[in-house]
């Protein structure tokens, strides 16, 4: 049967157009039904489709391609190398060097299925670092990058790469980084600073120039996968070269630094002085800074860890949290350069400033007479109020000169009460003692002043009176030897600095500063009489311990107390009192090419040298400036007859000669001389060729073969000794003297230190240094 | 004679030219009749040319897409950067003649061969669950030749294409008023739903029963079930899932006020994490930020792709995205480096080709000879959108992630013949549609439709 066979036969017709129909119906059901699926999936969802698309990549495009970009670019930074620090001659004080750091990637480590634990033990057995650490920071499985050890030395990462290369491990790298170098320790640690691990300076010029030094660092963006490798064929990306950072010559002479820590350092521990000293140097014409160190110091290379001796000081504390709190103290005193920052009573040394003033204002003049009898009154509005000169007796009637050389307190109150409290003030202002000197540093101190006021107070003159000899007000030292520098120079008060260029990494100056005139704050005349009056000081008067022979130097000492400890303490329990002693010395005192300000805080009373400046911070002053003018600054010593019998002078060499050219040559350089022995032929001399000795020394000369005495001796005692007897004891025990201080032939001499302490074993034959004071020469304290 | 009568006599065994009713081909032997009497044969129009056109341009972006997609993630494995491009190429051209082949084969061949192709794949939905190759703790494809397989292919391929004609077949048979019926129109085609549907649960084929089902359901619908019976099951479903987020937001927030319950606090409160893979799915789609690195990880990269696109795109072979970030980017994720190469306007022109592809088929399909080709193409048709749509909605994040290729583009040579094959179908369908008369061009009505 057939749908043809169909359409012919006898199927009623009825039944034929019912089938039809509902055929019919069938099929448009099927139409739009497919009509239905076609709109439904070819129109609809599609149309749905579009919408999401137009959604995330035109209206949200910036904010999924951001995130993308974030995931696929890798910026590795080009560390640009920061510039170095130079002092005045070109020596490097801090400098950059290559180092590497070494990092993993746990990532990588995982994914190459490497032995974690044999790698962190090796790690930690190369690099010396914790175990434990390097296993932690394996397990960041999703990072590439952990850092192990930062600014590993040579050593280090050659064995580091021997290890990867033995192993053939991958995951294990090392990337230059650079590392900041302080080649000569110490020296000038306060001025210079010190970087943190990134580079980035944290104190001193390093923060104050930091923009200077650091330069740019450099930027490679590039597009990496998802593993973090380059990726491949994609010219997408930045490079941006490392700019290194620039160079800052210092006007800091590392010669002069160096002197002058050195014997701060010594007096020290000579003196036991409890609260640190400070030092400046200045060029007085050109306010050109030469050195400042400051005591406690450190290592910039090391700058979290104690310098000196001040890790012994904390050793007493058994509390931890104590320790703690003592020893982070102790880093910020150490970092703090307190020339610049720590505001002080000058004391004595400020009387150079009313000096000055008196002279400038025509109140007195080299012939004015002042009068001392130990005390004098001032006016306290209807009471008067007594200052006191340290002189118990009083110096009597004494000139100009004399009442500064004696530094005669009631000489000096006069002198600031003729001139008046406004005009003092007024040179106060002229010497820039009010103002923050502007010297480079990353911070400076500000001064503290009676306030006008309460100064000018008519009725009230004893602030007057006492701010006369350096009291009752403060200064910072480098607004005091800044001060005092324009006394001497011709009478210009020059701005202080510290940088005397800086040079971009191609060497073009960028920067370059000269010295700089603020105002002239005296006539040249003054200035003249003024060095005149302060080389008396050292030649006759109480800063007679830092002459130095051969050279013509001026000064001021100083003891001051501070105000505080006024208030607190009794006026005559001077067993507990703290003292700063000071001096201000300057050579040579014609033609001031250096300046020196020593601040001593706090020697200990235990030593039972009488404390003051002319005792302690003269001679130091001397001492730094017998080795800085000749060696630092080329100045040589011109000696005057009556000088020679004072200086120390070189051992001659005289072995191997006979003895006749031996004695002669001994004679004419002043020595007397000893034979031991029968020979006719020198063996040996003591002391031993070529050292500094006293002049007049007795020389033995061997003549028998080599037979001095080998044995060892001890040094005796020789504080508080004169010349003769300190040399009697040092040669009672084969050993030998050289003196530095106050002169020798002077019979008021006295031992106060001694380079090798009493009570150790040296060498027969030995030479011991003894500082000479002139004990009469030091200002009593009174105030 | 009744259609119970022509339906039993069909049955007989051995009366092969019986078997074909006027349900199948109402107009065939008319038209051989016509043809006998006109003598004058109307020349065969051959394959529908849009449709082959369309197809091969899809087919040509689609490896090309393929080699750029694939050549990172290749450049730093052993095969190296064309490896998977030229095994594509292969099947791509393969796939071209086996379409080629099957275009020739006549509809009635097909048809006769249907019940045949779904007992066949239903063996090997058995098979898979034995001889299957594991991966990511499933068994879904058939490996011939080796341990691992020469070829492999998915039986779940096989059994969508089985489930279009074997529905189809049933449809024309069981007619169009018994249809309407529960026990012809749904009970007979919700057995073999049911016994797929649960075959590929074994194989935990979540994507595979969504596109049976859906398909399934569009045959029976195109094929005239009663649009009752779907509401039911859709009724049944929203109730199902509401009252799934209803104790879900409960347990989750019960101080929650029924006024407050928006799109944002089911967002937050609901939490399908309970339900295993398929629940960490749904998590990391309606929040794939939360989870950036784990569930969310492969869903934020393919939404980095797309959006990073922007509206023009990187440039063809410029995605980034495939440099070892996005997962799968040759696979279900292509079209996620298609928007990011060839941006909105890129994307757009796809989708705009497959648009034209399934109008044009579901063109066919009302143009189509007889009911089976007309259901067949409705069939294929549907898979190919369902695919389609499924996977770009994956990929933008409009569904939850399922395993569903994108038809054409993704990698893999099997799916792909199977595509062409499907393709190769509407083909052969289409090549019996007669040329419309000069003057009929504008009836374009069911051709079969005896009004005419």
């Amino acid at each position: 049967m057939s749908y043809g066979v169909q359409v012919g036969s006898n199927v009623p017709a009825r039944a034929r157009t019912e089938k039809k129909n509902s055929k019919q119906k069938q099929n448009r059901s099927l139409l739009i039904r497919t009509v239905f699926l076609m709109t439904v999936c070819g129109v609809v969802a599609f149309a749905l489709l579009a919408f999401r698309l137009y959604d995330i990549q035109v209206v949200n495009s910036a904010y999924y391609e951001s995130r993308t970009l974030s995931a696929q670019l890798r910026e590795t930074t080009i560390s640009a190398t920061r510039g170095s620090i130079y002092d005045a001659n070109g020596k490097i004080l801090a400098m950059s060097g290559p180092v590497e750091n070494v990092f993993i990637s746990p990532r990588e480590i995982m994914e190459k299925e490497q032995d974690m634990r044999f790698i962190a033990e090796n790690l930690a057995y190369i690099l010396g670092v914790d175990f434990s650490d390097i296993m932690e920071k394996s397990t960041k499985t999703s990072s590439q990058y952990q850092i192990i050890k930062s600014k590993v030395n040579d050593l280090e990462s050659e064995k580091i790469r021997a290890f990867i290369s033995e192993n053939r491990l991958s995951g294990i790298y090392l990337e230059p980084a650079t590392k900041r170098y302080y080649p000569n320790g110490e020296l000038a640690s306060q001025i210079l600073g010190f970087v943190g691990t990134d580079e980035h300076g944290l104190d001193g010029l390093e923060m104050k120039y930091n923009a200077y030094l650091s330069g740019v660092t450099g930027r490679d963006i590039r597009l990496t996968n998802a593993k973090g490798y380059d990726l491949m064929l994609s010219g997408y990306g930045d490079y941006y070269d490392a700019r290194n950072g620039s160079n800052i010559v210092l006007t800091v002479n590392s010669s002069i630094q160096y002197y002058v820590e050195k014997h701060l350092a010594q007096a020290i521990i000579d003196y036991d002085v409890q609260k640190g000293a400070i030092c400046i140097a200045i060029n007085p014409k050109t306010g050109e800074i030469l050195a400042i160190a400051n005591y406690p110091t450190y290592d910039p290379n090391n700058f979290l860890e104690l310098g000196g001796e001040q890790i012994e000081r904390l050793a007493g504390i058994e509390d931890k949290e104590e320790y703690e709190e003592a020893y982070k103290n102790a880093q910020l005193l150490q970092w703090r350069n307190r020339a610049l920052m720590d505001a002080y009573e000058p004391g004595s040394v400020f009387k150079i400033i009313t000096l000055a003033m008196v002279l400038e204002e025509n109140k007195a003049n080299l012939d004015t007479i002042f009068e001392c009898n130990g005390k004098i009154d001032v006016k306290l509005y209807d009471d008067v109020s007594t200052r006191n000169c340290w002189s118990r007796w009083g110096h009597g009637a004494q000139s100009l000169n004399s009442a500064i050389y004696n530094s005669c307190n009631v000489a000096c109150v006069r002198m600031g009460l003729s001139v008046g409290a406004r005009t003092f003030y007024k040179y106060v202002d002229a010497f820039g003692l009010f103002d923050k000197t502007g010297i480079e540093a990353a911070a400076e101190g500000r001064s503290i002043w009676w306030d006008e006021s309460v100064f000018f107070d008519t009725g009230n003159e004893t602030q007057l009176a006492s701010a006369s000899f350096g009291q009752t007000f403060k200064v910072t030292p480098i607004q005091m030897i800044t001060a005092a520098a324009a006394t001497v120079n011709g009478g210009y008060l020059m701005q202080p600095y510290l940088v005397k260029q800086i040079t971009d990494s191609e060497g073009n100056i960028i920067l370059a500063n000269e010295p700089t005139m603020l105002r002239q704050v005296l006539s040249n005349e003054t200035s003249l009489v003024m060095r005149s009056i302060l080389e008396d000081v050292v030649s006759l008067g109480t800063g007679k311990n830092a002459n130095v022979k051969g050279y013509r130097v001026g000064g001021k000492t100083g003891t001051s107390e501070s105000i505080e400890q006024l208030a607190m303490l009794e006026e005559n329990d001077t067993v507990n009192k703290d003292y700063i002693a000071s001096f201000l010395g300057f050579a040579p005192a014609d033609d001031p090419q250096i300046m020196i300000l020593l601040l001593l805080d706090t020697p200990s009373h235990e030593t039972g040298i009488y404390i003051s400046g002319g005792n302690m911070a003269a001679p130091v002053v001397g001492k730094m400036l017998a080795d800085i003018l000749p060696m630092s600054l080329g100045i040589l010593p011109e000696y005057t007859d009556g000088d020679f019998g004072d200086i120390n002078v070189h051992m001659p060499r005289v072995v191997g000669q006979g003895i006749d050219e031996a004695g002669e040559i001994l004679r004419q350089n002043g020595f007397t001389y000893t034979l031991i022995g029968e020979g006719a032929i020198v063996a040996n001399q003591l002391p031993a060729p070529n050292t500094s000795i006293a002049s007049g020394t007795n020389v033995f000369l061997y003549t028998d073969g080599d037979d001095a005495p080998r044995d060892t001796v001890t040094v005796p005692a020789l504080y508080g000794m004169s010349y003769n007897q300190a040399r009697t004891a040092l040669a009672e025990q084969g050993l030998f003297i050289r003196t530095t201080g106050a002169p020798k032939t002077d019979g008021k001499s006295r031992v106060s230190v001694q380079s090798i302490s009493a009570g150790r074993e040296v060498m027969y034959g030995s030479v011991v240094e003894v500082t000479l004071i002139d004990s009469d020469a030091s200002e009593r304290r009174t105030n | 004679m009744n259609k119970r009568q022509a339906f039993s006599e069909t049955n007989k065994p051995g009366t092969q030219e019986l078997r074909l009713t006027d349900d199948h081909f109402p107009n065939w032997r008319e038209r051989e009749l016509s043809a006998r009497h006109i003598k004058t044969a109307e020349k065969a129009p051959g394959v529908d040319k849009p449709m082959l056109v369309i197809t091969l341009v899809i087919l040509l972006i689609g490896v090309i897409m393929v080699l750029s997609a694939s050549f990172a993630r290749g450049s730093y494995t052993a095969g190296g950067p064309l490896r998977l491009f030229l095994r594509q190429a292969i099947f791509a051209v393969t796939g071209i003649i086996l379409m080629l082949i099957v275009s020739k084969i006549s509809t009635r061949t097909i048809s006769r061969w249907s019940m045949q192709l779904l007992f066949v794949s239903i063996i090997l939905l058995v098979l898979v669950l034995i001889i299957g190759i594991e991966a990511n703790g499933a068994k879904r494809w058939i490996g011939i030749g080796g341990e691992n397989g020469i070829l492999t292919f998915q039986p779940s391929e096989i059994a969508k294409l089985a489930l279009i004609l074997s529905f189809a077949q049933m449809i024309c048979k069981i007619g169009g008023n018994k249809m309407k019926t529960f026990k012809f129109g749904v009970v007979p085609f919700a057995i073999i739903i049911g016994i797929v549907v649960i075959l590929l649960r074994f194989q935990s084929h979540m994507s595979a029963m969504i596109i049976v089902t859906f398909l399934a359901a569009i045959m029976m619908f195109a094929g005239g079930t009663r649009l009752r019976w779907f509401l039911m099951v859709v009724a049944v479903l929203v109730s199902m899932v509401s009252g799934l987020i209803y104790f879900q937001l409960r347990a989750a927030a019960p101080q929650l006020d029924a006024k407050d319950v928006t799109i944002e606090t089911i967002v937050d409160n609901v939490d399908f994490s309970g339900f295993g893979y398929q629940g960490r799915r749904i998590n990391a789609w309606l929040d794939p930020d939360g989870d950036p690195l784990g569930d969310g990880f492969q869903i934020r990269q393919s939404l980095n792709a797309i959006g990073s696109g922007g509206f023009l795109g990187q440039g063809l072979g410029q995605s980034r995205q495939k440099y070892l970030y996005l997962p799968e980017e040759h696979n279900d994720y292509i079209f996620s480096i298609v928007c990011e190469e060839l941006g909105f306007v890129g994307a757009m022109l796809i989708i705009m080709l497959f648009i034209l592809l399934i109008i044009r088929g579901y063109w066919l399909a009302m143009n189509a000879n007889d009911k089976f080709g007309s259901l067949i193409v409705i069939g294929i048709t549907s898979l190919l959108a369902l695919q389609v749509f499924l996977n770009i909605a994956v990929v933008t994040n409009m569904l939850p992630a399922t395993g569903i290729s994108l038809p054409f583009f993704s990698y893999g040579g099997t799916a792909l013949w199977l595509q062409l094959i499907q393709i190769g179908i509407i083909l052969s369908v289409s090549k019996e549609i007669p040329a419309p008369a000069e003057d009929k061009t504008e009836d374009a009505g069911f051709a079969y439709d005896p009004e005419y």
